[in-house]
Order: structure tokens, then sequence, then C-alpha cells
């Protein structure tokens, strides 16, 4: 089987990113000065700023941090002294722990410029709202505990999830059904896993099985995912498994999770990703076949069933200018977004 | 028991069943009475209950035809996707204040759901099965939900945009909550078993408590067998309900439930209480008051009776005047005068009897003198008027006839002495002076001094003696003649010899003495007539002994008796004390 390089792509979808940017730059002059709004539903109660992961994080290359209240607000301001030059915005204000449904609400008042889209604020966006999507690279997927040793069940539950109802519904079409760990823009092989459901030989494998066997408590700490544990709950049970959801992921013999895409590079995003599940490190993979063998090594049985792969979305004030602020990887880079309003 | 005693109980017992009697009637009627308004009460608040059911059904009706008719529902029936509102049947549900909502596509897909959002893509196949969904109004369907299987009270109605519809179908579980959304009247309480197992599940009784299983079990399986309405009073006293157990069929007329509908008895039972203690207490007053009567009554109706009693009783004692006053003309009086006329009759009779007896015991008394004294006599006139015959004829012989004259005279005269002085003694009969006598010594000393009489007579003695026998008060010299009378007769009657047997007994404060001989015997005639005076079977006897021992046993206030047949011997039996 012929597969196609997946670093290749990543440089397609990064070139088309930077022709997108540079049209709409086109479309207005930057304007320096102004404070960029910024929501996120995640709160982080540390008593510094994260230095690490998405989001946040990513502001450090060109601004600092001038305040910070931790859990609910943070302050950004342009680093006079940035690698690439002063950004064009004088402040960015991050506000914290707000709902997705809040933060949708606050876009549409003009309380604020820049909030993350859930499936469900996505699809009551007006008509013309700018939005700026990442690559799929949240990888959604259930994993199993210790305490579930017989792979006929992890199988089971893994042929009974109806993927695309849950994609088509839930997700409202948002990223795409995956039964692989890597998404199919960075592998290039994720379409071979097969993420058909099959309830009939899901409940082939698990027919026989004492109930107790069958009975699996799906833990999920995010609000947001419960419905998609829910439906996964009704899917195993109609393959004859009694999927019960509970809010603490602790403790229970299954957990739906959510981990990101780290990298750009294939075998080094396989290997951060197989680490962030608890899967044994693969073999370092120069070739994409060598990578699939690998995945599809990671993946026998049934630890780990991969669902979904979901892009990070925003959506944008109209006030915001400058080409999208959020890289492929759902990195930040606002350095170069200016806002209406600030200095001519 | 007196007359007036067993008429007062009489009475007492009339009125006593009369009163319970009228209470029991006047009870029975009034619980029936009361069942009846319990009866009717009860069906009331089911009629109400039934009402309020069905207004329920009607509310979930309009709310899923309000559903139906919105513009949201037009929308999704009109879309080309679904999906985006596969969260939109909660929103309408919470808005139409419903607990359960299902959005259903005209395929039977379904589109949203408000009890299980996660079913969205799930068919329900049985909304495409039917064709009109408004005529059968609210029905009751058996429901699935992610915790288990309930009972539901939903209706349908399909929105319609074109040839596109979009199916409606809302209501409300059957649940707790539910039951206890439901206006109920003061008393009433309902419980629903939800008939989702094939067999009885305590689990499935919503609305009851851990006491009420037992006791409506029985209820519900029969419902569940009968398919039918049945009422039925559950538990007793105050804690008592009458039930009534509907059958809840599903729109495919299968059995979903049983609604049991429990009307507390306790307003009837305590009412009934009251009245049946009121009852008692009226009764009670009654018979009380019937019984006071009854003694008055019985005191007026057994006055006339009594004195008539008193009267006889004072005749019997012998006080032949005593009469009853009289004034009635009833029976009682009639019987008082008759009485009256009877004691009159009675003393006249008595005094003409007492002179007659008094003649004849002169005629008698003057025949046993002159049949007494004639025989003395007739040895004196004879001596005499030998003596004269012999002064006249023969004067040397005169003195030797003197002689044996007067010697004869004198036997004669001391003859006639004995006779008198018997007389004297039955005359005189002195009252008995009483002291502790012991009995078994008496009969010992009275035997020994006979010894030489019996020897002579040939009679062997006997003597019998109690030994527990205690000292009895009696007059010692008057029991010792008497039981000397009785040995010498014993004596008498044996003139061939035979045995005599004295027996003492002890009795409760007293005495029996027996005294028994094995000689001829008496006739009935000569036992009835034995202690008359001077009746005698003897040719040489007064008889006056056995009217004396007669006489001082009765001074003792004892008794005496004889038992005897001819030929088998006299038993003369005394008893004292």
């Amino acid at each position: 089987m012929r597969l196609m390089s997946s670093p290749w792509f990543a440089a397609c979808n990064l070139a088309l990113a930077a022709l997108a940017a540079a049209t709409a730059a086109a479309a207005t002059r930057p304007h320096y000065g102004g404070t960029l709004h910024v929501e996120i539903w995640r709160s982080f109660e540390t008593p510094d700023p994260p230095t690490s992961g998405y989001g946040m994080p990513d502001l450090a290359r060109a601004f600092v941090i001038t305040r910070w209240e931790a859990g609910r607000r943070a302050v950004y301001e342009a680093d006079e002294n940035a690698p690439g030059g002063r950004p064009f915005l004088d402040t960015v204000e991050i506000e914290m722990a707000r709902s997705l449904r809040d933060q949708s609400i606050d876009l549409e008042l003009g309380k604020t410029d820049l909030v993350e889209l859930g499936p469900s604020e996505l699809r009551r966006q007006p008509a013309g709202r700018k939005v700026w999507p990442s690559a799929p690279v949240r990888l959604m997927a259930l994993v199993f505990g210790s305490r579930v040793e017989d792979a006929r069940i992890r199988e089971a539950l893994a042929l009974a999830v109806d993927r695309t109802a849950i994609h088509n519904v839930l997700l409202q079409r948002q990223g795409e059904v995956s039964a692989a760990l890597l998404p199919q823009w960075l592998s290039g092989y994720a379409f071979l896993f097969p993420a058909a459901a099959d309830a009939a030989r899901a409940r082939m494998l698990v027919a026989g099985l004492p109930a107790a066997a069958r009975a699996i408590s799906l833990g999920v700490e995010d609000a947001a995912a419960r419905p998609i544990a829910e439906r996964i709950a009704l899917n195993a049970r109609d393959a004859g498994l009694a999927v019960s959801v509970v809010p603490q992921a602790a403790g229970a013999d299954a957990r739906l999770v959510e981990v990101r895409i780290g990298s750009l590079d294939p075998a080094l995003a396989l290997a951060s990703t197989a680490a962030s599940l608890g899967l044994p490190e693969p073999p370092r993979a120069d070739s994409p076949e060598a990578l699939y063998a690998a995945e599809r090594a990671l993946l026998e049985g049934f630890r780990v069933i991969p669902l979904f792969h979901l892009p990070d979305v925003y959506g944008v004030s109209p006030r915001v200018k400058g080409r999208p602020g959020i890289t492929p990887l759902g990195e930040w880079r606002f350095e170069n977004l200016w806002v209406e309003g600030g200095r001519p | 028991m007196t007359f007036r005693t067993r008429l007062l109980l009489i009475f007492t017992v009339a009125v006593v069943a009369s009163v319970a009697l009228v209470e029991w009637l006047v009870a029975d009627s009034t619980r029936q009475a009361f069942e009846r308004m319990e009866t009717q009460r009860v069906n009331g608040l089911v009629a109400q209950f039934r009402k309020e059911f069905a207004q329920r059904g009607q509310e979930i009706v309009r709310a899923v035809n309000g559903i139906a008719a919105s513009e949201a529902a037009v929308n999704i029936a009109i879309s080309a996707d679904y999906s985006p509102y596969y969260n939109d049947a909660a929103s309408l549900a919470a808005a139409h204040g419903l607990g359960l909502l299902e959005l259903v596509a005209g395929d039977g897909t379904i589109v949203s759901s408000a009890e299980w959002p996660a079913r969205f893509g799930y068919k329900e196949d049985w909304l495409a099965e039917r064709a009109d969904w408004e005529s059968p109004g609210a029905f009751l369907k058996r429901e699935e939900l992610p915790d288990g299987v309930t009972v539901s009270l939903v209706a349908v109605s399909t929105a319609r945009a074109g040839d596109r519809k979009l199916y409606v179908a809302g209501g409300q579980q059957l649940d707790r909550d539910f039951l206890s959304s439901l206006v109920l009247p003061e008393g009433m309480r309902v419980l629903l078993y939800r008939n989702l197992e094939a067999r009885f599940s305590p689990a499935e009784l919503v609305g009851g408590q851990a006491e009420d299983l037992p006791r409506v079990q029985p209820l519900i399986e029969e419902v569940q067998q009968r398919k039918r309405e049945i009422g039925r009073t559950l538990g007793s006293g105050s804690s008592a309900e009458t039930f009534h157990a509907l059958p809840l069929m599903g729109y495919q007329n299968d059995l979903l439930g049983v609604l049991l509908i429990a009307s507390s008895r306790r307003e009837l039972v305590e009412l009934e209480s009251v009245l049946r203690r009121t009852g008692m207490g009226v009764a009670a007053a009654g018979i009380l008051l019937g019984i006071a009567l009854s003694w008055w009554a019985t005191a007026r109706v057994t006055r006339p009776v009594r004195r008539l009693a008193e009267s006889a009783a004072r005749v019997a004692t012998g006080d032949w005047g005593a009469t009853v006053e009289s004034s009635s003309a009833d029976e009682i009086g009639q019987l008082a005068r008759a009485f009256n006329r009877m004691t009159r009759e009675l003393v006249a009779q008595r005094e003409r009897l007492v002179q007659a007896e008094r003649v004849a015991a002169w005629r008698e008394l003057a025949r046993r003198l002159a049949h007494e004294l004639k025989n003395p006599l007739f040895p004196l006139q004879i001596t005499v008027e030998n003596m004269q015959r012999a002064r006249e004829r023969h004067p040397e012989q005169f003195d030797e006839v003197f002689r044996e004259g007067a010697a004869t005279l004198l036997a004669e005269l001391a003859n006639l002495k004995q006779i008198v002085a018997r007389f004297s003694d039955f005359a005189k009969m002195p009252a008995p002076q009483m002291q502790e006598v012991s009995f078994n010594e008496l009969v010992n000393d009275t035997l020994k001094l006979f010894e030489p009489q019996l020897a002579q007579a040939r009679v062997r003695a006997n003597a019998a003696l109690d030994p527990r026998l205690r000292p009895v008060q009696a007059d010692p010299e008057q029991m010792t003649g008497v039981l000397r009378n009785l040995i010498l007769n014993a004596i008498d009657a044996m003139p061939e010899g035979g045995t005599l047997t004295v027996r003492t007994s002890a009795l409760e404060g007293g005495v029996r003495l027996e005294v028994s001989d094995t000689g001829q015997g008496l006739t009935p005639e000569e036992s009835r007539r034995l202690f008359t005076p001077y009746y005698t079977t003897k040719t040489h006897g007064t008889g006056l002994g056995l009217a004396i021992v007669q006489s001082v046993v009765s001074d003792h206030h004892g008794r005496i008796s004889v038992e005897s047949s001819p030929g088998k011997g006299t038993t003369f039996r005394i008893e004292l004390g």
C-alpha cells in the first residue's frame, strides 16, 4: 500500500494558511495599539501563568504577562523586544473559566473579540461570522484501565460505538471520524483503521460472558463530553454491554479522554500521543509503512479506542483584523493581529 | 331465691335482651348507612381522581399539540438535516412542562429526545404504525429510559410541512413525582404498580410504603389476572383503607400498570366507634334504668305475695289467726282474700278439732284408766269379798285369809300406785338440763346395768360405737331413760332371745343413736302409731314409754324414727344436734 507523505501535507497546509493570511492582510492596513479580549473555558488555578501546552503559553513569544489572577484573568502586554518585532496589539486580556455558551453570547454582544466555539455554538453562529479553525489536532479516545482484562469486551465496545452518528449530531460534523491515533492529515493512513460500527459482531463477542464482566464504568471529567459518553453507553447497551457514565475518571474502568497532537512530525506525534495515552513507546519509524505498523501495534488489544480527531475552533469579532491568529496545530499567533480602534 | 329476686332476674334479662337487640339493630342499620355513605364518598373521590387523571392527559395532549404546531417543530420537519436539532426536545419539553418529549422524523428516526438525548438516530417504529395519532388522546405507554423502564402517559401529535412530517411524542412519567402532583382529596392516596416484570416486583410499587406491600400484592395480582377494576377494603381498625385497583391499559391493550386509589376509613371507623360507644352508653343507661324500674315494679308486685308468704309462715308457726291485707281486685287480691278465708276456716276447724281431740283424749284417758285400774280393782274386790265371806262363814280361818288378803291388797295397791306414778311422770316431763354428754359412755354404762336382764332373756348385746363421736349437749338422765326404754322394748321384742345392737355415729355437730333388735318386727300400721300415747303392742304396757321417749327427743330438738318390717327386727334411730 502506497501512503502519501504526511510532512508534505503539513507543509502544504501551512503554505495555504500563510496565503490566506496574506490575502486578509491586504484587506486593511495594520494599526498599532488596542486590546484583544479573549475568553476561554479552561481555568488555570496555578500561582503563575502556564508556560507549556497550548493557548496562553504561546503568547510568551511576543507578549509578557503583566497581570495574573489565577483562574480568572490574565493580561499580557506587547513585548517591545519580541524576536519578530513588536506586536501590533498593545494588550491581550484573557478571561478564564467562561462556558462555551457564555463565550458565544459575549461575542455576539461585542463584549469580547475571540472565543472558543463548541459544536453547538458553531451551529448557532450568524452567517458571515469569522471562524478560525485549526486542523483536527485533538484526539478523542476511549482508554481502558487495567481492570478490563478481557480483550473481547474492549473490542466489543470499539465495534459498538457508532462514530458517524456522534460526529454528525453531537459534534456537528466538526473534525473527522477516526479509529487511528494520528489524524489523516498528519499520517495519511488513518483511513486504513476501520471505524464503522458493527453491533452484531460486538454482541457475538460478549455473548456468554457473565453480566459482571459486561459492566463497565466510563469516566468523563469534561461535562461537554458527557453527551458523547452517554451515546457510547447507549451503543454499548445495544451490544450487550452495560456501560455506566461516571463523572470521575479515576477508578473508572474506562475513560473518555482528549489528547492533543503535539508535533507536525508524525513519528514524534505518535510517540507523544502514545505516551499521553499510557501506551508503550512505539519504535522509531522512518517510513510511513513503519509508522503505520507501529500505530497498528499500539492499537492491538483495544486498550485505546480512537474515536475522533477534533479541531480547535474560534469565533472572531469583526473588529479583529489580520491573518488567522490560530495555526493548524491550534497555536495562538496574536502578534500580527490588530483591532479596530487601535492607534492609526 | 325469692320470688321477687326471680322476678327481678326475669325483668333484668328481658330488659338487657331488649336493649341489646335494639342497640344492635340501631348500630347495624347505622353502620350500613355509613357504609353506603362511605361507598358513595369513595366512588366520588375515585371519579374525581379519574377526572384529574383525564385532565392531566388533556394537558399533555394540549402541550404536545402546541409543540407540534410551533414554528420550531415545523422548521425541524422541513429541515433536510436533523442533526442541529438533536438537543431541541429538552428545551421544548421544559417550555411546555413535559417530562418526556421525543421529536421523531417521518420515517421513525428520533431527531431529539428530552428524556434520553443519546437516542438520536434510533428508531421509534411504533409511531409509523398508526396514521392518526390525534384521536386516541393521551395514552399509557411502556417507556425505556437510561435508568430503566417505566410507564408514561403520553400523547402524539404530528407537525406537517408539505409532504414532510415530524412526530411529537410527549408526556409524563407515571412516577412518584407524577403521583404527588395530582390534586388528591383529603384522606386519599394513590399508589402505582408498574407492570413491567413478568411477576410481582416490589420495586415497581410507586408511592407506597414498605408496609403496603404485603397488603396490596394480592390485589395487584388479582388485577393482573382479571384485568378489571377491583375494590376491596384492606387492613383493620382505623388503619383500614378502601382500595380501588384500576388496571392501566396501554395503547395496545396491554396491562402496563395498576393504579391503587386508597381512601382511608379512619373517619368512618372513628365515627362508628363514637356511635358504638354512645350506643353502648345509652344501652347501659337504659339497662340500669330498666333494672331500677324492675326493682320498683317487682317490689310493688311482690309486696302482697310477700305478705301472703309471711302470713302463711305465721300460720305454719301456729299463728292461725294471721291474715293478709288486701285492697286490690286482681288475682293477688283474690288470693289474699282466699287466704284470709282459709285461715278463718282453719282457726274454726282447729278449735273444733281441739275440742274433739280433747274429748277423745279424755275418753282415751278414761278408757286407759278404766282398763288399768280395772285389773287391780278386780283382785281387790275378790280379796275383800273373800275376807268378808271368811269372817261370816269361816271366822276361824279369817286371820289366815286376812293375812293373805292384806298381802294381796297391798300388792294390788302397789300396782295401782305404780300406774298412777307412770301417769304422773308422763304429765310432769321436766325440761332437760343440758350438759355435755358422751353417748359412747352413756351406752356402755346403760348396757352394763342391763347385763343380768339381757343374760336372763338370752339376748346378746352388741355396742357399735363411733370413736370419733364427740360430747353432745343433752340431759344425761333423760337420755339414759330414753336408752333404757328402747333397750327394754328391744328385750321385750325378743322373747326367744336374739341380738341387741346399740350403734352410735357422729353427725355434723351431733350424734346418731340406733337401737336394733332381731325380734318379730312391726307392721307399717304399728310403726305409724308407735309413738301415740297409750298405744302399745304389749299386753302389760301403758303405751306411754315411746311417747315419753319421743317427748324427750323433741325437747332436745332431735328426731326419732323407726325402721321395721315384719320378721326382720326393728331399729329405732335418734338424731340430735
